[in-house]
């Protein structure tokens, strides 16, 4: 009996002392306010997109997305957001020699992008970014509908026309109701993002079938524009800054109930025409080891992968991989499995 | 009944207006007005911008302030601000050399402001520090690296294993004798202090007067004022219950008591009318109170939106005595000292979580010149041309959770100028377990200036009218509006046609692509 006692009191000791991997986790980097929790739980979620089976692999990536927005807002305080990602990277690179944990602690969100694109390709964009997953899910709403309107080139629409003002209308609304009861700044610059995207959908509304792959062009901008503001110590807010700052960001919460209302009249309008992080990772993952290839003799032109691609990234079977997510819709629904998933690991010379 | 109040208001207003040689409580009189006054001797004295950092920071946890609220005097004819925070040490800034004179290191954090009065004639720093010690060094410590001692730090509450970090309050001085509260709280269970003191001592020496237990749990700092002849002393507990103290005599005698409603982080503010002298206290459960200082009863209440979590302060809207206070609600509110009507509220870019400087300054540079724009807020025709404005004229600072330190004018609540302050030096705070440092202002009118320890680890000296970089702009509602038709125009008429210019799109392969498929599908 004693030695069974003595056995569990053994268990039980290893079990706390198990708990000081949680605690570790928790306490600050060499004294400073870095946590290594925020490291890890950023690591873990760029690895699951890699090691998730096949089989129901659409349920892990929501899942990962889901998981992926909690953990952007409760843990990982760097991101600040699309722009202040960018923003964040180049206040670590300065810190760089000088505060090395800091310099980690705001490197640490845009390396592991940059770095997992290179690698695994743009799995960051489908599998965890939360601006994406939150268009992705108010976009089901009018999945079905949107995915007829492809089908026929995106055609004008009384319906999307209706939508779009409406959207509009909530803009202005908002704003004046804003500038009204609130104090804003210039470096409320959220605002003017929204206001572009209002236009952009009043555009698209119209000329959609023609104009996308041109209108894409934007993103140079947009990344342009951040990078700059970045070097020159502007703060531009951007959507869903607000849930990982302190302090309400009204500019912030409008860009995003902007981004989210936009995604209704155009799916992933974010990404697809503004968004400074889509045209940073397409040109990191232009050479990444995984990557969709098809194979045009099991292709039978059926156009599901089309249908289900909710970035337009495929046409007749083929990836664009400037516009994939990589969130495998396509290998998924492919009847024939012509899309599939390629490693193309080079060995060491 | 005005006229009484103009005249007490104008008596407090000169009083500020000599050349202050001393700051005798943690706002600077009971109004917690936080002003200075200070005369240039030479046109080339001027407060530059100027930021301080002290020593690298620490961890975060509930209850620790980057900064407490400055206290600034005139040091042999030179302003300089007096500020500790969580690097346990007393910083002396020289504000017109831009340099720190002398520092003194304590053994804890310094979570409230000192107070500076004279011993024969020679002005001296009090602070209390975590260490459960109080301080007191000349200010005028020039030659001496780390202050020159008045006397030894003296011992408040003594040391036990168990015990906790102090809470020292801010001092109050009056006619020879420091009043400070603390409250050390140690777990031991056999011993369970939880007792709150509110002590005197001799400013001369050191020595202990008489202690008094007033309640358990935290305290605010004492304010003090003369109420019918008597010096009396405004206490709140952290558990929302205000006392008064007649310490006129020997040892202090209870006046009254009165318990708030909530949470009580602030401390009170004094409208010493002698015809019907007013306490005010804001409370966690977002409402201030108005008691008569002699009985405590209760003269009026008004309710914000949202936690009144630091002090009030007294001052004077069109001639009419009013109470300022910020509220997380977002809003800086100015109630009617008499009744609590609500004269104004101005709503900010943040929770106001500072407490309110009321000071004259702005003598028509800068800030009154058009300069700035008008906010657009609702007491305000953003629509009209700026007005001239009266020389010197009454302005409130307040620091808000968006980052910024604003100056309003006391009369409308419209913007006059706002500050960036910097972001918290932690990524995450928690909200109402402290009270952050609130500005204060240094009156010298063209060249009137704010300082103010802000929660980046800086401290910041900024001139109100001359340059600042830190200066922000704070958008009319006509400039956002003017600014978003600009940026319409200039997307739909130059960015739109540079990016569909050209008959090719981007990936010409991908578009033909594109077309086939939609044509292929439309056949089938």
């Amino acid at each position: 009996m004693a030695s069974l006692f003595s056995r569990l009191g053994d268990l039980f000791e290893r079990a706390v002392a198990n708990l000081k991997v949680l605690d570790q986790a928790l306490n600050g980097l060499e004294g400073s306010y870095v946590e290594l929790l925020t490291v890890l739980a950023l690591g873990l979620l760029a690895v699951i997109p890699v090691i998730v089976p096949e089989r129901h692999r659409q349920r892990y990536r929501l899942a990962n997305q889901l998981f992926g927005i909690a953990i952007f807002i409760f843990v990982i305080y760097t991101c600040l957001g699309v722009f202040g990602m960018i923003r964040n990277f180049h206040r670590g690179l300065s810190e760089i020699g000088r505060e090395n944990i800091v310099a980690l602690y705001y490197c640490s969100v845009p390396a592991t992008i940059l770095v997992t694109s290179m690698i695994f390709g743009p799995t960051f964009c489908g599998w965890i970014c939360p601006t994406g997953a939150l268009q992705e899910l108010i976009g089901r709403i009018f999945g079905r509908w949107h995915r007829g309107r492809k089908r026929c080139g995106h055609p004008f629409s009384w319906k999307l026309l209706a939508m779009a003002l409406a959207v509009t209308a909530i803009f202005l609304g908002w704003m004046a109701y804003l500038s009204a009861t609130r104090v804003f700044f210039v470096e409320d610059a959220s605002i003017y993002w929204s206001e572009v995207l209002v236009i952009l959908l009043l555009v698209l509304v119209w000329r959609m079938g023609a104009w996308d792959a041109r209108l894409r062009r934007l993103r140079v901008l947009s990344f342009a524009i951040i990078v700059a503001a970045a070097i020159a110590s502007l703060r531009i807010t951007s959507p869903v800054h607000f849930g990982f700052n302190k302090v309400y960001d009204p500019a912030s919460v409008l860009a995003t109930v902007m981004v989210a209302l936009a995604a209704l009249v155009v799916p992933h309008v974010w990404c697809r025409y503004l968004c400074p992080w889509r045209e940073a990772i397409a040109w990191a993952a232009k050479h990444s080891a995984r990557r969709l290839a098809t194979d045009p003799a099991k292709c039978t032109h059926c156009g599901k992968c089309a249908d289900v691609c909710g970035v337009d990234a495929v046409a007749d079977g083929k990836v664009d991989p400037r516009e994939c997510h990589m969130c495998l819709k396509c290998v998924d629904n492919c009847p024939t499995k012509a899309i599939a998933l390629k490693e193309d690991w080079k060995p060491m010379p | 009944m005005y006229s009484v109040s103009s005249v007490v208001c104008l008596i407090s207003v000169v009083a500020v207006g000599a050349e202050a040689t001393d700051w005798p409580s943690f706002r600077n009189g009971p109004a917690n007005a936080a002003a200075c006054r200070w005369s240039p001797t030479t046109p080339d004295e001027a407060v530059r911008e100027w930021s301080f950092r002290g020593r690298p920071g620490t961890r975060y946890r509930p209850g620790v302030t980057a900064w407490a609220s400055p206290a600034l005097t005139v040091v042999a004819g030179r302003p300089m601000a007096f500020i500790g925070g969580f690097d346990q040490t007393m910083h002396a800034l020289d504000l017109l050399s831009k340099e720190e004179r002398w520092a003194k290191i304590t053994g804890g954090p310094i979570a409230e402001s000192p107070a500076v009065g004279l011993v024969d004639g020679e002005a001296v720093v009090f602070w209390g520090s975590a260490d459960r010690h109080v301080y007191a060094c000349y200010a005028d410590s020039r030659g001496a690296g780390d202050g020159r001692k008045l006397w030894s730090p003296r011992e408040l509450i003594p040391a036990t294993s168990t015990m906790s970090e102090a809470q020292l309050s801010a001092p109050l001085l009056h006619r020879g004798t420091l009043y400070i509260s603390c409250f050390a709280y140690d777990r031991a269970m056999g011993r369970s202090e939880q007792q709150g003191w509110l002590v005197a001592l001799d400013m001369q020496t050191g020595r202990e007067l008489w202690r008094r237990a007033a309640a358990p749990g935290m305290l605010s700092s004492p304010t003090g004022a003369e109420v019918d002849g008597r010096f009396t002393v405004f206490l709140a507990a952290r558990r929302g219950l205000l006392q008064a103290f007649d310490v006129s005599g020997s040892a202090p005698r209870p006046l009254w008591h009165y318990q708030m409603p909530h949470e009580v982080l602030g401390s009170p503010a004094i409208d010493a009318d002698p015809a019907s002298p007013r306490v005010f206290l804001g409370s966690k459960f977002g409402n201030l109170i108005a008691l008569d200082a002699r009985t405590g009863k209760e003269l009026w209440k008004r309710m914000a939106g949202n936690w009144i979590d630091n002090s009030a302060c007294v001052g004077e809207v069109n001639g009419v005595r009013a109470v300022f206070a910020g509220s997380h609600d977002y809003n800086l509110w100015a109630f009617r000292a008499s009744d609590g009507q609500v004269l104004w509220k101005r709503p900010l870019g943040g929770e106001v979580y500072s407490a309110p400087a009321y000071f004259r300054g702005g003598e028509g540079r800068g800030a009154g010149d058009g300069k700035e724009e008008d906010d657009g807020g609702e007491d305000s025709d953003s629509a009209s041309p700026p007005a001239p404005r009266p020389s010197p004229q009454s302005l409130l600072a307040v620091a808000a959770l968006d980052n910024h330190l604003y100056v309003l004018e006391a009369d409308t609540g419209r913007v006059v100028t706002s500050y960036f302050t910097g972001k918290p030096m932690w990524d995450k705070v928690a909200k109402g377990e402290v009270l952050w440092g609130s500005p204060a202002a240094l009156e010298a009118g063209s060249e009137t200036a704010l300082v103010h320890g802000s929660f980046n680890g800086e401290v910041y000296v900024m001139p109100l009218d001359g340059e600042c970089g830190l200066r922000t702009k704070v958008q009319s509602a006509a400039t956002l509006w003017w600014g978003l038709a600009v940026t319409a125009a200039l997307f739909v008429g130059v960015v739109l046609p540079a990016v569909l210019w050209g008959t090719r799109a981007r990936s010409p392969q991908r578009a033909r692509r594109g077309a086939e498929d939609a044509s292929s599908k439309v056949r089938r």
